[in-house]
């Protein structure tokens, strides 16, 4: 069962191709989790957030509790823009504490430069993913991300190294020019910098302490891993092989593959068959689940149907 | 009256011997500081920059620094209009 498969894991990454039902998969695994006793969070980090819409209602950047009983399933909707708006008016508060007057206006123009540059909107989702995944571990048994489709993830999954070694670089050079300031203070030099490098050095440690966080958790298979999902159509299958191979480079573990909505046998026989042709030729070194086409999915009695068939 | 010819002494010929050191490490801080700036700037100067959402908050610790680093740089002026420092 796919349940006890990630059991013991304490973040699972559910992705996939647009459109093969990574949000069905990865609620009803928190359903079918928290019925167990477990409180688990569902995280969706697509722009196009269906959440909500599964759930039939309202879900937002605040966690809001979808469903409580023996155990609990809340969920949060990422909304980068917002976490855009509220960092740069947090650095704008601090220009504006430190600059003189007649500098504010500049300062604000130049912080809206950075709004709009490329990876902002990037940084925001990477930034509450780590944020999400730091309070969730502390507060909850679960965290599922039911994430944005292939591309979108794999970059997003790669970042936590990246933004590490860019933090690290940044902080050999504030290393060495806090060594030459003493040296240079040793000898009787008067210019005093250390408020400075101060700020500077504990913002990057913050930031690194949270970036390496992710890091470790997503390298570490006891805590974390991968769910890939898919739909046993040519297309969805090539680009989970892309995804398998990928997810290595990576060193984020594959728990196990689902293969969704599969054709009633009885209804349609020959595309049944079809799809068990192109699954038999899968082999992606991870425990392959399938799950049958489950009607009008949405709302609770569905989810609670899908989630009988990923654990009892 | 001795002594502080003697303090005058004793400091006149430490800077002798080590100013010239106090002045390589002066300008060593000063090049990684300049490299740190520019790291910092890059958005606004127009090289794309995929960590300016983090670059953002470095800036107001490196703000008073401007306008010696763009002076120093060999710009007389600041190279970015909306900061008009001199």
């Amino acid at each position: 069962m796919l349940l006890n498969a990630i059991d013991d894991r304490r973040a699972v990454f559910v992705g996939g191709k647009g459109g093969v039902g990574k949000t069905s998969i990865g609620s009803a695994l928190a359903l079918a989790s928290a019925r167990r006793g477990s409180r688990v969070l569902v995280v969706s980090t697509d722009p196009a957030h269906n959440l909500g819409h599964l759930w039939q209602r309202a879900v937002g950047d605040e966690v809001t509790t979808l469903w409580d009983g023996s155990g609990r399933v809340d969920g949060v909707e990422i909304d980068p823009a917002r976490t855009v708006d509220a960092h740069l008016a947090a650095v704008s508060d601090t220009m504006t504490r430190l600059l003189p007057e007649h500098l504010h206006r500049a300062a604000r123009d130049h912080l809206d430069s950075a709004r709009d540059a490329p990876g902002t909107h990037e940084s925001a989702v990477l930034e509450r993913v780590a944020e999400t995944l730091e309070t969730g571990l502390d507060r909850y048994d679960l965290v599922i991300f039911d994430t944005a489709p292939s591309g979108h993830t794999l970059h997003l999954l790669a970042m936590p190294e990246r933004m590490t070694g860019w933090t690290e670089k940044l902080l050999a050079n504030r290393d060495r020019s806090e060594r030459f300031a003493a040296a240079y203070g040793a000898l009787g030099g008067i210019k005093d910098t250390s408020d400075r490098d101060a700020e500077l050095r504990r913002m990057l440690l913050r930031r690194r302490a949270r970036f390496s966080l992710m890091r470790d958790v997503l390298a570490d298979p006891r805590r974390a891993g991968f769910l890939l999902v898919t739909v046993a159509e040519p297309m969805p299958l090539a680009e989970s092989r892309e995804v398998t191979t990928q997810l290595r480079n990576l060193d984020l573990d594959l728990i196990g593959v689902v293969a969704n909505r599969l054709s009633p046998a009885d209804l349609m026989p020959a595309r049944r068959r079809r799809e068990e042709e192109l699954l038999a030729d899968l082999e992606l070194g991870a425990p392959l689940t399938r799950i049958p086409l489950v009607d009008e999915l949405i709302g609770l009695p569905a989810l609670d149907a899908l989630a009988g068939v990923l654990g009892p | 009256m001795a002594s502080s010819r003697w303090a005058a002494f004793t400091k006149a010929l430490n800077d002798f011997y080590a100013g010239p050191y106090r002045q390589t490490l002066a300008r060593a801080q000063r090049d990684e500081d300049d490299h740190f700036m520019l790291v910092v700037l890059a958005e606004s100067l127009g090289v794309p920059d995929p960590a300016a959402y983090y670059t953002a908050e470095l800036l107001p610790a490196v703000y008073e620094d401007f306008h010696e680093w763009h002076q120093r740089a060999g710009m007389p002026r600041s190279p970015l209009d909306h900061i008009a420092c001199c």
